[in-house]
């Protein structure tokens, strides 16, 4: 009675004042049952790359962007580079003219952490700069660095004296 | 002792198989194989029934806690 009239209140509980049994303890069964509850995480957790994989195998297959020109064919030299985007205004790619009538294009978001690989033409490849990953110019295909995946390449094509991005071909690895 | 934890490990082991499942999953998702990106959501989907089975055998068998 008279102890809440105590200063200082001889009894420090405010904390702890509830008596449970056991209440912290882990045991066996409360583990098993974490276990189980992790199992359905994993499992709620993997339908979004289930859905996004059936979603790719229903018909978005070599989808069909409108062609897109990328440059005048006059405008590029030989062992020159051009930027664009394709298909969307934010997939960043990149366009190489490698010979006379022979061009590359490859989405160029390293396929490590997405920077932009740049082509660089003394060492007749494409480079990462955030972590010199490297690809190989003809394919695509990682040759150094982090990056383990080829850079998607673009399919283009030169019509009327300018070169069109056509659609985004899919690699196989 | 051994009996009891049997449970135990099974679950240990079915979520060990869940990492695995899981990083596959991921890896061919990338590698477009989506077939199997699709085959190893369904093994992780799976998982979880017979974890839940493992775990309500358990207790039905065991009857004592801890």
């Amino acid at each position: 009675m008279d102890k809440n009239n105590q200063i200082p209140f001889d009894e420090d509980n405010y904390t702890h004042n509830i008596n449970r049994n056991n209440e912290r303890k882990l045991d066996r069964r409360g583990f098993m049952k974490t276990l189980v509850g992790a199992a359905g995480v994993f499992a709620v957790s993997s339908l979004p790359w289930g859905a996004v994989a059936a979603k790719e195998l229903l018909g978005l297959k070599n989808k069909e962007y409108p062609h897109q020109k990328i440059a005048d064919l006059d405008a590029v030299g030989i062992g020159e580079a051009v930027e664009f985007a394709f298909p969307g205004e934010h997939d960043s790619a990149l366009l190489i003219r490698l010979g006379e009538k022979k061009f590359v294009a490859y989405q160029n978001a390293c396929t490590h952490l997405r920077c932009p690989v740049f082509w660089v033409k003394d060492q007749n490849e494409m480079v990462c700069p955030c972590h010199h990953g490297k690809f190989d110019v003809e394919t695509g295909a990682p040759t150094a660095g982090p990056p383990r995946r080829p850079l998607p390449e673009i399919e283009v094509e030169v019509n009327d004296g300018a070169i069109f991005a056509v659609r985004v071909k899919r690699y196989e690895a | 002792m051994k009996l009891k934890f049997i449970s135990v490990f099974i679950l240990a082991g079915i979520l060990m198989l869940n990492i695995v499942f899981t990083q596959k999953m991921v890896h061919q998702y990338f590698y477009e194989n989506y077939v199997n990106t699709l085959i190893f959501m369904g093994l992780n989907i799976v998982l979880f029934p017979i974890a839940l089975i493992v775990y309500k055998r358990d207790r039905k068998k065991g009857g004592e806690r801890a």
